[in-house]
């Protein structure tokens, strides 16, 4: 029994990732600065800023996205194919100094070239790549300039019409301005624990949400018309599309700040209606509103939908939302052993599947948005580590963030998170924008050991990025599934490409669900490989 | 400023007393000196009377004023008269140290103005006053007690000093192990103070060293199974939950907790029958509503989530006018 036990331990041991921060070795070296490290005075300090990776110039390997609060740029990271990033900002158009707060990729031109949003306390831009070698500002172009500053915070891609090209939408948190923005202190929702802080979002005024319709390359803020402007009363951050309800139409999950957090359903004829209360997604299982950061999706249960994740504040917990089925929510945080991080202010999240075990894990930045709170000497910390959840199967997670490796234990003051292979090896990086820091770059120096694929999906009649597209990986007896989305985790962009685990399977069945309603299906595809999946016109498989 | 206002235009339109128009309008104005003067003059008027003690009360002279204060208080017609001498009244009271005199006055203005805000601050004061003192003569008469501990712990706590909580109360036990609620106390202190999962088991050792004491405490049984429930551990939960109804039927919180658990078990029947009961006794909880609104939902029955809904979205309505409006004006800072 005793060996038996060993075994067990060993086996446990040998999958774990042993995450390691290898940004400084891979060229991630440039300070993001946002805002004060050991005072924050104004609420915009705290919110900023998003990280992306995507292939802008259709090499196969993903490059890395990093955007700036005031006093810095962003900056545009090639990959070298060999563990290296070369700084490209210049080249590429990119540098922007401003507030910047979240990234957002997609082909909205359907030209075969990943485009940028990168969004902005002031006013978004929208960057048209031009065949992979520079990008080009054409927010007037394509009528997205905006008439007044607004405090824009995350953002996707979506065709919520089923169009065939790509809409845009934009959470935005508040109102807020330098001049007339309370001081630390100056009423009470300017303290924290006894500290004077910086103030809000309670006692500052609500926004409104933007959605953007896309017609040929040109876009209408249908806000309104939409319904998704209406009557909020919520300051919102993360943005994450998903069909939730199974209807095969993107809906939008948005999470709030201690506010109630939103879930416009799709309801199929161009506009939506905000029901998240109802369908459980809203509040915690107390009936209270946390204050949500990020969010992610993905099928955590193995049940064929999308659950829903989202990081809070501390004092509060990370929330798990199970979907019952048709877009109703159960929260499971407790049951699914999530319950005990209390102390984490938590921001970009993403489930990924680091053992390729075919069970998505999660993961997690965390970082507070108070660093006065040092002064305390409290277990609440400004600067704090990130967070990994090993799926057990079972709706169970077990915490191994303490024996994920030496980039776990790291204590940054983390915001924007996104996920992908940059080396195509199966095994998922993360890249995450610490305030005032280099970024990190999380690498597994312990391979995978299960099985794989990548799939990286073309839409024909679907818009080029195959955003919506639903994909069922059945391999080894068990199905998985997952979509393409843009945005999502918190103001960030993780690699478009859906990544599976499949354990030991030596090949697997894919099917694939375009928006444009066509099934296409794949049989016995061998694994451990990017799988490039052009859409076809008519269903195939069977 | 309403009621002298208003005695203001009576008594123009009167005419009757010049000497009690001026006095009045320096009252108004704060110019003590000015208004006695003239009050002074106008005594044969009650209102006149009236403001001459209000006005000797607010310049320090309680003794000259407390007789007319108490005889307007008790006498006078006019409620905002009797308002104001009231309200003097009881601040004079408190200034002399008669606290027992001040309490029997602050009762007879709750009993008159029960929604005033002035009254309930003269109350909050007195109150605050009368434990003080109290806690002071504890602190003097019994310093080596086990209570000296005990109440100094519960200070901290308001504090959110809990560090130094738990010691008091740690203090307090060793001093008393047999006292009831010191462990009670020192278990949700430990669950305040930190984060981390070592708390809860420290905890629950202290809960359960309380129903070791008293195994009616139904508390006791619910902070339990709060923590088995943040240790995953639903089932061994709900028999606490339970056990906690069975000694006291009508706890709110238990039924909600058990409620909830009924929920996650998918026995929506029986969850729906314990959470109405526990919205019946707690219709202002968020907590309750929001679990009757999910069982409702669960169970198909979307009219009645959907009334739950409604209910539930006006309790978390902000407050009429919010604060959030005063607010942004009180932090605002012109643009230069």
């Amino acid at each position: 029994m005793r060996y038996a036990a060993l075994g067990v331990a060993l086996l446990a041991v040998s999958s774990l990732p042993d995450y390691r921060n290898v940004a400084q070795r891979a060229g991630l070296v440039h300070v993001f600065p946002n805002g004060g490290d050991t005072a924050k005075r104004y609420i915009l300090e705290t919110t900023g800023s998003g990280a992306a990776f995507l292939d802008y110039d259709n090499d196969g390997f993903q490059d890395a996205f990093l955007v700036s609060g005031e006093g810095g740029t962003n900056r545009l990271y090639r990959n070298d194919q060999r563990g290296h990033f070369a700084e490209v900002t210049a080249a590429a158009g990119l540098g922007r100094k401003g507030w910047g707060q979240g990234v957002c990729a997609g082909d909205y031109d359907n030209d075969g070239f990943t485009d940028l949003v990168v969004t902005y306390w002031g006013r978004n831009v929208l960057y048209r790549n031009l065949e992979g070698r520079r990008f080009l500002d054409v927010t007037g172009r394509a009528r997205l300039t905006q008439e007044r500053t607004r405090y824009n915070t995350g953002c996707a891609f979506l065709d919520y019409d089923r169009d065939g090209d790509l809409d845009l939408f934009v959470a935005n948190y508040l109102k807020f301005d330098f001049a007339t923005a309370p001081q630390p202190g100056a009423n009470p929702y300017c303290w924290y624990r006894n500290l004077p802080v910086n103030c809000g979002p309670r006692g500052l005024a609500f926004d409104s949400n933007l959605l953007y319709r896309n017609d040929g390359g040109v876009f209408t803020d249908v806000s309104e018309s939409a319904g998704v402007a209406t009557g909020q009363q919520s300051y919102c951050l993360g943005v994450l599309t998903g069909d939730f309800t199974g209807d095969g139409w993107t809906d939008v999950f948005v999470a709030c700040d201690q506010t109630p957090s939103l879930l416009y359903v799709n309801q199929r004829d161009g506009r939506f209606s905000e029901e998240g209360l109802l369908r459980g997604v809203a509040l915690d299982e107390h009936g209270k509103a946390l204050s949500g950061m990020g969010a992610a999706a993905g099928d955590y249960d193995g049940d064929g939908r999308l659950d829903i994740f989202r990081t809070n504040f501390s004092d509060e917990r990370e929330t798990l939302y199970r979907n019952r089925g048709e877009g109703e929510f159960d929260e499971t945080t407790s049951l699914a052993g999530l319950a005990h991080n209390t102390r984490f202010v938590g921001w970009g999240c993403a489930f990924l599947d680091f053992d390729n075990d075919g069970w998505k894990d999660l993961l997690l930045v965390n970082g507070h948005v108070f660093p006065e709170v040092e002064k305390l000497k409290i277990d609440i910390r400004y600067k704090d580590r990130a967070i990994l959840y090993r799926n057990l199967g079972g709706g169970r997670f077990a915490d191994i963030s303490e024996s994920g490796g030496a980039a776990m234990r790291e204590r940054h003051s983390a915001r924007g998170l996104a996920v992908g292979d940059t080396d195509n090896d199966g095994s998922l990086e993360a890249l995450v924008n610490n305030q005032n820091e280099p970024p990190s770059l999380f690498a597994a120096a312990r391979g995978p050991t299960g099985n794989w694929m990548i799939l990286d999906l073309v839409g024909v009649q679907t818009n080029r990025s195959a955003l919506g597209a639903r994909v069922r990986v059945t391999a080894g007896g068990r199905t998985r599934i997952d979509e393409v989305r843009s945005g999502g985790s918190y103001l960030s962009q993780g690699d478009l490409r859906l990544h599976f685990g499949v354990a030991r399977a030596p090949a697997a069945d894919i099917e694939v669900e375009w928006p444009s309603g066509t099934k296409q299906t794949l049989r016995a595809v061998p694994v451990n490989r990017v799988v490039k999946i052009l859409e076809t016109e008519k269903p195939t498989g069977g | 400023m309403r009621a002298i206002k208003l005695l203001l235009l009576s008594a123009s339109a009167l005419a009757q007393n010049d000497a009690l128009i001026e006095g009045l309008k320096q009252f108004q104005a704060g110019n003590y000196a000015a208004a006695e003067a003239s009050l002074a003059k106008a005594q044969a008027d009650p209102r006149g009377r009236a403001f001459l003690a209000l006005t000797r009360a607010a310049t320090s002279r309680c003794r000259q004023a407390a007789a007319e204060l108490a005889d307007q208080f008790e006498k006078n017609t006019d409620a905002e008269v009797r308002r104001l001498t009231g309200i003097a009244l009881v601040q004079c009271q408190l200034g002399g140290n008669r606290i027992d005199e001040a309490q029997a006055t602050a009762a007879k203005l709750r009993a008159a103005f029960p929604n005033d805000a002035d009254v309930l601050y003269q109350l909050a004061r007195l109150h605050m006053r009368a434990w003080n003192d109290i806690v002071y003569e504890m602190f003097q008469k019994a310093p080596a007690s086990f209570r000296v501990n005990q109440i100094s712990a519960e200070i901290f706590e308001t504090q959110a000093n809990y560090p130094a909580a738990i010691a008091e109360y740690r203090k307090a036990i060793e001093k008393n192990p047999r006292a009831l609620n010191l462990h009670f106390r020192l278990g949700r202190a430990l669950l305040l103070n930190s984060h981390a999962r070592e708390a809860l088991a420290q905890a629950l050792q202290e809960f359960e060293a309380e129903l070791a004491l008293n195994p009616h405490d139904a508390a006791a049984e619910y902070q339990i199974g709060q923590i088995l429930t943040a240790q995953q551990k639903p089932a061994e939960a709900a028999r606490r939950y339970q056990r906690a109804l069975e000694l006291a039927p009508d706890f709110p919180e238990a039924l909600l907790a058990l409620g909830k658990w009924k929920l996650t078990e998918r026995r929506n029947d029986e969850a729906i029958t314990l959470l109405e009961r526990s919205v019946r006794m707690l219709p202002r909880s968020e907590a309750a509503r929001y679990s009757l609104m999910m069982a409702y939902r669960n169970a198909g029955r979307t009219a009645d989530a959907l009334r739950e809904k409604a209910e539930l979205e006006k309790l978390q309505k902000p407050p009429e006018g919010e604060f959030t409006e005063f607010l942004k004006k009180l932090g605002e800072k012109k643009p230069e």
